[in-house]
């Protein structure tokens, strides 16, 4: 906010290159020469948490399976695998692996010293009962259980070894076994019963569930007995952090006023104006993390009018100006994309040619499409009907910065005569809208780890709704030229071929105007200086106090 | 939500104080620059494009955040756009929202104090209670119900705080009228053989008129703080729409660093309601001086 | 008002106390009835399957045997006549069912928060009683100017909206000045802006409505004749004028507590306090039918009771009223 009074746009050029440059130095200082700069670790405190999420309504992250219980489950459940910083699948919980020829067997060797919390062993078992777990309707998961549809059952080989049986191949398995979705708890905590399950699930991780007082904090304990950290992490052994206090604080501007008066030590979804201010001091650490999978992104909906008309879709894209908005909305904090994918997925794709906007080159596409008249408000019309796009908005999903981008978007599409009309809902009046396909153009977040997330935003399978009502083809795309690349791309474990694939399919999605691509999924901490070591794991980019600890 | 259950025993008070107590309390020139506000007000409402300086919904990015000065007089918001134009193009949603919001309550709560007053002792238990039965429903509940069941919007938003001030208004009414309704001179028109008919519509009306008139300014300013806390919680009017309640939502979150973004709005709804109050309390000294 | 005629024979003020308790007891009785069986109705109003809230919420993806299996065991395959006996026998029996989404006991869960929000709101509404005495004691009867000011700081508090008035304060005096915690459950420190966001509007009404009673105490004769016999103003003020002006708060502070109660649905959510305001916002967005329901009962409890309460008190502190209620 503070850097508000520059004048021109050349210096607010420079001062958003200024806080990137500043935010790069700091994001090299806290994550390559992190012991040199603080001295060795010291154990023992509390580090105090606030979360902007949601609360979750149960902390086992098999049930359901949304992003506020991957953020906290983090921190007390591991996965078989993990993946470090330059998108490689390292050893977690599993020491190795081995796929057949055929693709449809792979054997998982497991760590041997590992205990769950409750004393039960962690063994091929154990894993065999999570995936049951996971697969059983009464569970209701459904992250974890769109992530293993292709296993057909686990068999225990001997107590450390365990073989998953597919149905077909998938090239995304192992993705999708780092994810906190599929994480591994104890068979007798799972055998409890989902509503004990639910307020403390039990497993290897650093640190255990104490107390869940419900709209206030969960209270975590350190795990002493802790042995099984992922191949990428600073230290062997117990935490240093004695606890963790993770609080509830939905209002953004509370949480930022806590962290600077020291109630909390990390906040998370910081607002951009704030991250920018707290960039300018020295108070605070800025961890940008974006998330996995897809980009943030506006989905034109081609299965009905008018998007159903590949020239109204590009003279949309070709209207809409977004760039200066991103710049000036986020601060410099978020990067305009032009890809379908996160910029941490080493195969995401990016055509900004595509993209470059052109009023003149809109309103011809409009012309030749036949919407040829204007009303008197200067919105086209044919055959007697407004050129009219229902934009739905999630409240719980856009922040203010993002719904104020949607009233730009709405603002330069007018120019050339579309009319958008953005209805602001709570989450479940959106579900509705989408259900309903009561919508022209949305905005849709989905998360996870590896670039098949793409079959699941793009493959026409995806259209057909569940039971729910819930689909993820938000634009509706349905090209069986795509849908064979992705199948294939999905059962192909040669990566480059698997590479070349995925690029094929990004090329006909992107270039068929189905999507108008913003930034990464901004996800963000902010952290007091005093808090060493924390970092986000490059899975979902949930943040790991197992190596964080507390200076003077 | 209905503060204006608290303005009953402010009401019966006035009404019974001699004029010329009430009259020196206020000084005149507030009652002129109230007048003048409201003046403004209809202005804005009637003609935005004269009052306003600027498009209200020109978005222009490399503008964002600019403090106020001669050229946006209120400043800039964080799409560049100028909040002094868009106070103005506001004002007709806003008053609109409190105008209409206060008229749903008053006509509500007078059919509910009017059924209470007149109807007998069995209805007035009846409808008594029923008025409680809504009391007892939190405000805010009442308008997140119709809300999440109608959809967001200016018009659920107006209907939602509108339903949740009748209560208040039924209550106030039932107790005005049944007061007049015993009062000495509807006694002496009585006495002297009126009409039921005629008493009320001589009477007992144009007294309990001018009092609710009273409320009814107050109420306007209160709708349109409700109202904007209804966007606050993301469920009020929709964008571009330019209404203070919304903007004095949107430009909370940058309350450190921009604050004329929710300064201004905010000032026009205080404005609104002490204007119209002050008014309002001018017209119903006048409106006792003729009766 | 009206004043009554003079005291009865006290064997049929008795048998009219009794019957307007009996009145007091069946009018909160069907209250509460009709609250249940309203917010019943009402949200089987808003569009959403509540087998989908049970199963995880909007946007889950359960199978069609999942949510089968949850409307049976759950009775929502039931014609819905045969649901609303059901909720009223189990509600009878102070069975509150079990959230949808928290999968645990309503009454336990409501249990949890009911302490912190009527704590919040009682503080508030003392808090809001001193600020509008004060303002008005002080700015009643000294002049116009005076009026003015205080007329002009009452309308101006009262049209503040919480979530702004919340804003402006952690601006000041959290990240500002550094003193008062945003947030910080549990201690007294981290309920004064909570309660100050909550008390001041508040205090703008009352103010008002006690500006009025100050100014008819003091025309009233024994405060003529203390002040003739030389007593001065503050002494008069304080001794005579007070007890007049509290007066007609006292019976809206059933109502100030309910409107207290709206306004924590705003106060909670941004001071991230637990309580009832942010459970019925979050029970409201997910759909989780017995959370709302269990909510705006004991929240009209709570309204009736004080009522009732306010009732017995005023009738005790103004003979008068007794008069009243029975006309």
């Amino acid at each position: 906010m503070r850097a508000a009074p520059v004048t021109t746009r050349q210096n607010r050029r420079f001062g958003i290159l200024a806080i990137g440059l500043v935010s790069m130095i700091a994001l090299a200082g806290c994550q390559a020469a992190e012991p040199e700069a603080s001295g060795d670790p010291v154990s023992g405190g509390t580090l105090t948490y606030a979360s902007g999420d949601a609360e979750p309504t149960c902390l086992d992250p098999h049930v359901g399976g949304n992003y506020p219980q991957a953020l906290i489950a983090g921190q007390f459940l591991e996965s078989l695998v993990s993946r470090d910083a330059s998108g490689e699948i390292i050893p977690w919980l599993a020491d190795s692996w081995e796929v057949s020829s055929d693709g449809l067997v792979w054997d998982f060797t497991l760590r041997d010293d590992v205990t769950f919390t409750d004393g039960t062993p962690f063994d091929a078992e154990a894993v065999k009962v999570n995936v049951e777990h996971l697969q059983d309707p009464a569970t209701q998961s459904s992250t974890g259980y769109l992530a293993l549809g292709k296993v057909e059952q686990v068999e225990v080989v001997d107590d450390l070894e365990a073989r998953f049986v597919l149905s077909t191949p998938d090239s995304a398995l192992l993705e999708s076994l780092s994810q906190p979705w599929t994480a591994i708890q104890s068979p007798a905590g799972i055998a409890r019963g989902m509503e004990e399950n639910c307020q403390a699930p039990v497993g290897t991780g650093p640190f255990i569930v104490d107390e869940w007082v419900k709209q206030d904090h969960i209270s975590l304990v350190r795990n002493d007995d802790y042995s099984s950290p992922p191949a990428d992490a600073e230290h062997d052994g117990p935490a240093y952090l004695e606890g963790i206090e993770w609080r509830f604080v939905p209002d953004s501007a509370s949480r930022y006023a806590a962290l600077q008066g020291g109630q909390v030590d990390v906040i998370d979804n910081p607002q951009p104006d704030t991250i920018a201010a707290a960039e300018q001091g020295d108070a605070f650490k800025w961890i940008d993390a974006p998330r996995p999978g897809a980009s943030n992104r506006i989905e034109l909906n081609s299965g009905q009018a008018p998007f159903d008309d590949e020239r109204v879709r590009e003279a949309f894209v070709r209207a809409v100006d977004v760039n200066d908005g991103i710049e000036a909305l986020f601060f410099g904090t978020a990067e305009r994309s032009y890809s379908a994918l996160s910029s941490v997925e080493a195969l995401a794709y990016s055509d900004e040619s595509l993209f470059e906007t052109d009023l003149d080159r809109a309103n011809e596409l409009l012309d030749e499409a036949g919407w040829t008249e204007r009303d008197a408000e200067g919105y086209r019309v044919r055959d007697g009907a407004r050129l009219t796009l229902r934009f739905p908005v999630s409240t719980n999903q856009s922040i203010p910065a993002e719904q104020s981008l949607f009233e730009q978007v709405q603002a330069t599409a007018k120019d050339a005569g579309f009319e958008v009309v953005i209805e602001l809902l709570d989450l479940s009046g959106w579900y509705g809208a989408l259900f309903a396909h009561e919508y022209e153009i949305v905005s849709a977040p989905y998360t996870k780890v590896g670039p098949d997330v793409l079959r699941i935003v793009y493959h026409s399978d995806s259209i057909t709704p569940a039971p729910s009502g819930y689909f993820a083809n938000l634009s509706q795309l349905n090209d069986p030229a795509v849908d064979a690349l992705l199948t294939e791309a999905a059962a192909t474990s040669d990566p480059d071929a698997r590479a070349e694939l995925y690029e094929q399919a990004q090329q006909i999605i992107l270039g068929g105007y189905y999507l108008l691509p913003l930034y990464d999924q901004q996800n963000s901490f902010l952290l007091s200086t005093k808090v060493q070591g924390a970092r986000a794991i490059s899975t979902v980019s949930t943040p790991s106090f197992y190596d964080a600890w507390l200076a003077g | 939500m209905s503060e204006l259950e608290l303005r009953q025993t402010t009401v019966e008070a006035s009404a019974e104080h001699p004029p010329t107590r009430r009259r020196d309390r206020l000084p005149r020139i507030g009652t002129l620059l109230a007048a003048a506000f409201v003046l403004f007000l209809a202005a804005a409402t009637c003609f935005p494009g004269l009052v306003a300086t600027q498009d209200p919904n020109q978005i222009a990015a490399a503008e964002a955040f600019r403090l106020p000065s001669l050229e946006h007089w209120f400043g800039t918001d964080e799409s560049g756009r100028d909040v002094y134009s868009r106070v103005v193009a506001g004002t007709g949603t806003s008053l609109l929202i409190g105008v209409t919001a206060t008229g749903i309550g008053l006509a509500l709560g007078l059919a509910l104090g009017v059924l209470a007053s007149f109807g007998g002792r069995a209805l007035d238990f009846s409808v008594s209670r029923l008025v409680e039965v809504l009391f007892a429903f939190p405000g805010l509940l009442l308008a997140l119900l119709v809300i999440v069941i109608y959809g967001p919007g200016p018009v659920t938003a107006t209907i939602a705080v509108g339903l949740s001030t009748a209560p208040g208004y039924a209550r106030i009414i039932r107790g005005q009228l049944v007061s007049i309704r015993s009062a000495q001179f509807v006694e002496s028109a009585r006495v002297l053989g009126h009409s039921p008919a005629r008493i009320l519509t001589r009477h007992i009306v144009p007294n309990a008129l001018v009092p609710i008139f009273v409320l009814a300014t107050l109420g306007i300013g209160q709708a349109i703080v409700w109202a904007s806390a209804l966007s606050y919680l993301g469920l009020g009017a929709q964008p571009p729409a330019a209404e203070w309640g919304a903007m004095l939502a949107a430009g909370r979150t940058y309350l450190a660093g921009a604050w004329w973004m929710t300064v201004f709005p905010g000032l026009m709804i205080v404005g609104t309601t002490i204007a119209t109050t002050v008014l309002g309390r001018a017209l119903a000294r006048r409106g006792r001086m003729h009766s | 008002m009206t004043r009554g005629s003079p005291a009865d024979p006290r064997g049929q003020r008795r048998g009219r106390t009794i019957r307007h308790a009996g009145l007091l007891v069946a009018g909160a009785v069907f209250v509460m009835w009709a609250v249940a069986t309203l917010t019943f109705f009402a949200i089987r109003l808003i569009p959403g399957d509540p087998a989908q809230a049970i199963l995880g919420g909007p946007g889950s993806q359960a199978s069609q045997e999942a949510l089968d299996q949850v409307r049976r065991d759950y009775g929502l395959d039931q014609p819905l006549i045969v649901q609303y006996l059901a909720m009223l026998g189990r509600l009878l029996t102070g069975d509150l069912g079990t959230s949808y989404a928290l999968k645990v006991p309503v009454a336990d869960l409501l249990g949890a928060q009911l302490g912190g929000t009527l704590l919040l709101a009682l503080l508030s509404l003392v808090l809001a009683w001193i600020l509008a005495l004060g303002l008005s004691l002080w700015s009643t009867g000294r002049g116009r100017i005076a009026t003015a000011v205080g007329e002009g700081i009452e309308l101006t508090a009262a049209a503040l909206p919480h979530f702004w008035l919340a804003a402006v304060l952690i601006a000041i005096f959290s990240s500002g000045l550094g003193w008062l915690p945003p947030v910080a459950t549990g201690t007294a420190a981290g309920l004064v802006l909570p309660v100050v966001t909550l008390a001041v509007p508040l205090a703008g009404f009352l103010a008002q409505v006690m500006r009025e009673s100050l100014l008819d105490a003091m025309q009233q004769p024994f405060v003529v004749s203390a002040q003739a016999r030389g007593e001065s103003t503050t002494g008069v003020r304080l001794r005579h004028t007070v007890r007049h002006a509290a007066l007609p708060g006292i019976s809206l502070s059933g109502w100030a507590l309910g409107w207290l109660l709206s306004g924590a649905v705003v106060v909670e959510t941004i001071f991230a306090m637990p309580g009832l305001g942010r459970t019925l916002l979050q029970a409201v967005t997910l759909r989780d039918i017995p959370v709302v329901t269990g909510v705006v009962l004991l929240i009209s409890l709570v309204y009736v009771l004080m009522t009732v309460l306010t009732d017995v008190s005023s009738r005790i502190a103004d003979p008068r009223l007794r008069q009243e209620a029975n006309r």
